[in-house]
């Protein structure tokens, strides 16, 4: 062939080579992008449906702290202002403001407008200011879920009265106490300090979220310890014989078996067999150990690889031992990526509900636990519990606790890769 | 050999914190089902307000796998109270007999309707038990004995030439639930009954194979457990049914309504006065052994059986739960405080 | 003239590999080194005199480096590969099962082809090798075997300010001197040199020779190089390898001058390389 033929087939060719080049970038990008938007279309549709939960609606009362109702024996004390009735009291407050009504089934729609946690927010009062017993004072109580949902739009009034759950005339007291000043929305305190509740107005993820904590702490660690002294064995030390190949080959399928498995496993095992306590963070940790080891233990051996052996060299040719030349030199440069596999494994557990829903964590549980033996839930959980509730208030919160589980997630992420850079050592 | 101390070590240590842990168990442990789940927890929440005990911890489990649960043993670490959708069967008595729980209380807490529901923009269906029957099963019994043939009927016009020429597409609960047990027996079986020969059948396992089974070929959809879901595809699909609890129906009556069967509609008073055909009792079940074991169960009977909770004013009622007779009521509520044993 | 290089097979080591027993400090006999099949050295027998330095030169790939390394035992790190035969120094195999490779190191120190300081700090390069074999038991007395050390490496003048910086922000020259006060803090008997100088520019291999010819009163030292004029340079004996035998070792003048085998002769007047 010629200079001019064989420079002629090149150039050709080369057209075609760009523009292979131009279509791969371009489909790249569009796959960025496809997956960005799919990231904002999340986060949009969760916030635009939660962001309304920062708020709840609240009452301002005039409630007059009857001494004959809190402490009719004269001396107020603490046993007496628990046990008193506030219902009553709150009752009595309604019929000054709505002397008009009088049937008992309008009676009955009155009181529904507060909440049913009001009588405990008066007693909290009480218990507070007891030298303002006997006295009129005004109290902020929180209103009822389907009047909280009228407020905030998502019950509208134009729709025929027989599908609404707030009825004609509860619109007209409703109104009435609006001209006066006395509805007001407030920033949702108890959605973060309270515990579950059934009223939607009164849940909180404050439990979820201590669970959350106690479960996490415990998954990181026994995982993280195990996982990079796994790692380190079977890269470092193991012979290389089949039974090595065995583990290698198991613990990889591990990675990808379904984490219910696990749930069941940590049943038999941590519940029946070593009689731990059902539903604690202990035996939820456990079980998320399982879960998360195969990731750090595959994360961490790539990383171990990655370290080249003229470091190892190095440090051996000093008179290093083994371990020595592995704990000083190898695992500070294979940190980073250790790391990055432990963030994944957490951030997996962190989502878990599954697995967890053998061992009892998928419960209904009002108190906080105090350690990490006592029953527990998980904010995952809290989530699906909630978004299984029949009542309307609990959508804006499900989505709200959502995003604080993202943010959670996002600042665990950030912690973790702030770490890692302080590990990265430039070589 | 330093190994092998090292595991022993380990091993005690899960022995002794699982020790030290029950013998402390303060709160009341209550497993079982989905459908009493929300009613359960708004009375250990009031009981747990309201009193100095602490909130008993409410377990979703299913009625089945609750009272295998229930049914495991007497102590600590078994549970206290199985909530069920179903009576408790015969052979599940023999099975706590077995384990040690003999004396087993029954309490009857209300009832459940289970409705047809669709979008409000679609039309109001009027249905018969046999009508769902036709629309559901998996195979259709002819007019000749021990003969089936496979659910031909597409459309619901094909059912019932009254009913509107529209596709069949209902989404319901799967096998697993308590409340599809309830509605294939409530709702199905009496359809099913109108074949003369099944009727007959002596063979209940004969009868129940023909009149339990659902159509797997599309037209009934397993939503899963999620009402909330399928009343949110009702809204989208008009075209569509959903089968769930009452109390779905009434969290959200301005998106759904709920079919007419056997000319009854499905409101509170219809349902509690037994004339909506697709009604089941819920119920619970505490172990007597455990009343002393563990604090506060007298006190959570107590709440529960209370007018307050499950009176036609109580705030299980907001809930949508529908209450029993007076006179029903007066009964459980006295044989369930004073911890009478179960007689099936 | 074409040389047949493949069929060689070298009977007896020419020259004088033996030395008297009180000027040996390392003793190899009849040593084989094996990777998988691949026979890497074939039967070498070879004294390494103390106090002075020995040069291990030859083509690519006949094996001076893999020798080299049997003297530290760094092969045991390499699967595949096999030893036999005896290497003693001072009298004592090296290879017995009884003796412990982490002390043998600690006596034996290696500076690679390739600058590799660990990714630590200048001071904790030099300091971790004492620190791990207890040589220092104060803070001061470890600062002072860092300075030596990097003194004697002719480095310290250099870094004095910066002994926090890590070790591989140095340029390449600085990085391999590091590597030699690095093994020489452990104040080992011999140290082994691989082709130190490959990745160096003149001005720094000229202070590496230099610093060569300094240690070599108080070390005895091994240097496999690849350049036949740096053999020259720095070391009293030279031995000369070739496709796994050892054909000729002797005075350094002498193998340079006058050899005694053709191969030898062939190889230093630049007939193959």
């Amino acid at each position: 062939m010629t200079q001019e033929e064989r420079k002629r087939l090149i150039e050709q060719r080369l057209k075609k080579r760009y523009l292979k080049e131009k279509v791969f970038r371009s489909i790249g990008l569009l796959a960025v992008l496809a997956a960005l938007s799919m990231l904002f279309i999340l986060f949009a549709t969760i916030i635009l449906s939660g962001y309304r939960s920062f708020q709840q609606t609240y009452i301002r009362l005039n409630v007059l702290l009857d001494k004959t109702v809190i402490a009719p024996s004269g001396s107020a004390n603490d046993d007496d202002i628990f046990s008193a009735d506030y219902v009553a009291l709150l009752k009595a407050t309604l019929k000054d403001m709505f002397p008009e009504v009088s049937s008992r089934q309008e009676k009955k729609m009155l009181y529904s407008l507060l909440s049913s946690g009001a009588s405990m927010q008066v007693m909290d009062f009480v218990m507070q200011n007891k030298n303002l017993i006997g006295t009129k004072q005004t109290i902020w109580v929180t209103a009822d879920d389907d009047f909280d949902m009228l407020i905030k739009g998502y019950i509208k009034r134009n729709v025929p009265e027989e599908e609404r759950r707030i009825k004609d005339v509860q619109l007209k007291w409703i109104d009435k106490m609006m001209a006066q000043g006395r509805v007001e929305k407030r920033f949702n305190l108890p959605f973060f300090i309270n515990g579950d509740s059934r009223e939607p107005e009164l849940a909180g993820i404050r439990g979820g979220l201590v669970g959350t904590f106690y479960t996490i702490l415990v998954t990181l660690l026994l995982s993280f310890p195990l996982g990079v002294a796994t790692a380190v064995y079977l890269e470092e030390f193991a012979p290389l014989n089949r039974w090595t190949d065995i583990v290698e080959v198991n613990i990889n399928n591990l990675a990808a078996v379904p984490s219910i498995v696990f749930g069941l496993l940590g049943l038999a095992v941590f519940i029946n067999f070593f009689g731990l306590p059902r539903s604690s963070p202990l035996v939820g940790g456990l079980v998320l150990t399982l879960v998360t080891l195969p990731t750090i233990i595959i994360a961490s051996r790539a990383a171990l690889k990655a370290v080249p052996p003229s470091i190892r060299h190095a440090a051996l040719g000093i008179g290093a031992s083994k371990m020595q030349a592995v704990i000083h030199h190898v695992i500070p440069l294979a940190m980073p990526g250790m790391m990055t596999g432990t963030i994944i494994g957490m951030a997996r557990a962190l989502g878990e509900t599954a697995s967890l829903l053998m061992i009892g964590m998928v419960a209904f549980i009002v108190e906080t636990p105090a350690d990490i033996l006592e029953p527990a839930t998980v904010l995952p959980v809290q989530i699906y519990l909630w978004a299984d509730s029949a009542e309307l208030a609990f959508v804006e919160r499900t989505s709200m606790a959502i995003m604080v589980l993202l943010w959670f997630l996002i600042v665990m992420n950030g912690v973790a890769i702030v770490l890692r850079n302080r590990f990265e050592k430039r070589w | 050999m330093r190994k092998l101390l090292v595991a022993s070590l380990v091993f005690m240590f899960l022995f002794a914190t699982s020790a030290v842990s029950y013998a402390a168990r303060d709160y009341i442990n209550i497993v079982g089902s989905s459908t009493v789940y929300p009613f359960a927890t708004v009375v250990a929440e009031q009981y747990g307000k309201s009193t100095k005990f602490k909130t008993p911890k409410v377990e979703s489990t299913g009625t089945g796998g609750g009272l295998k649960l229930f049914c495991g043993g007497v102590g600590v670490e078994h549970p206290d109270i199985a909530n069920a959708s179903r009576r408790i069967k015969a052979s599940e008595v023999e099975m706590c007999g077995k384990n040690g729980v003999k004396d087993i209380i029954e309490a009857k807490i209300g009832y459940d309707g289970i409705v047809i529901a669709n979008s409000k923009n679609a039309p109001l269906m009027k249905l018969t038990t046999k009508d769902i029957f036709l629309a559901l099963v998996k195979d259709v019994p002819t007019d000749k004995a021990d003969e089936l043939k496979p659910n031909p009927h597409k459309t619901w016009k094909d059912v019932n030439p009254e009913l509107p020429d529209v596709k069949i597409e209902v989404l319901g609960p799967p096998p697993t639930s308590g409340t599809r047990d309830a509605f294939v027996e409530l709702a199905m079986e009496s359809g099913c009954k109108e074949f003369a020969w099944v009727k007959e059948l002596k063979d209940e396992k004969k009868f129940k194979a023909i009149c339990h089974a659902v159509r797997e070929d599309g037209a009934y959809i397993e939503a899963g457990e999620n009402d909330t879901l399928i009343v949110k595809k009702l809204a989208a699909n008009s075209n569509a049914f959903g089968i769930f609890g009452f109390s779905f129906l009434e969290q959200s009556m301005d998106k759904i309504q709920g079919s007419v069967i056997a000319g009854v509609e499905p409101t509170f008073d219809n349902i509690a006065s037994s004339k909506y055909p697709i009604s089941r009792p819920l119920y619970f079940y505490v172990k007597k052994a455990h009343v002393d074991m563990i604090p506060g169960i007298k006190e959570y009977l107590k709440e529960f059986t209370s007018e307050k909770a499950w009176g036609p004013d109580g705030y299980l009622v907001d809930k949508g739960l529908i209450p029993m007779p007076p006179a029903e009521r007066e009964k459980y509520e006295k044989s369930v405080n004073a911890l009478e044993n179960l007689s099936l | 003239m074409v040389i047949n290089l493949g069929t060689v097979e070298i009977g007896q080591t020419a020259g004088r590999p033996f030395l008297d027993k009180s000027k040996v400090k390392i003793e190899n006999r009849n040593v084989n080194v094996y990777y998988g099949e691949k026979h890497a050295i074939k039967n070498v027998s070879l004294d390494i005199g103390s106090n002075e330095v020995t040069a291990f030169i030859g083509p690519s790939g006949c094996g001076k480096s893999t020798f080299l390394r049997c003297i530290n035992r760094m092969n045991d790190t390499i699967l595949t590969c096999r030893v036999t035969g005896d290497i003693k120094i001072e009298g004592k195999n090296i290879y017995n099962k009884s003796e412990d490779v982490v002390l043998l190191r600690a006596r034996v120190g290696m500076v690679f082809q390739k600058p590799n300081p660990y990714p630590k700090s200048i001071y904790n390069n030099v300091a971790y090798g004492p620190k791990i074999h207890g040589l220092a038991c104060t803070k001061a007395e470890l600062d002072e075997i860092v300075e030596t050390s990097l003194a004697k490496a002719g480095l310290f003048e250099e870094v004095k300010d910066r002994l926090s910086q890590p070790g591989t922000s140095l340029s390449g020259g600085q990085q391999q001197r590091l590597c030699i006060a690095r093994a020489i803090a452990v104040q080992p008997e011999i140290i082994l040199m691989d082709e130190p100088c490959s990745a160096l520019d003149p001005i720094a291999t000229a202070r590496i020779e230099e610093l060569i010819d300094e240690l070599c009163s108080n070390y005895t030292i091994i240097i496999v190089t690849h350049s036949m004029q740096q053999a020259a340079r720095v070391s009293q004996r030279t031995a000369f390898f070739h496709l796994g035998y050892l054909v000729e070792c002797d005075k350094t003048d002498k193998i340079f001058t006058k050899p005694e085998h053709e191969l030898t002769e062939d190889y230093i007047t630049g007939r193959y390389g």
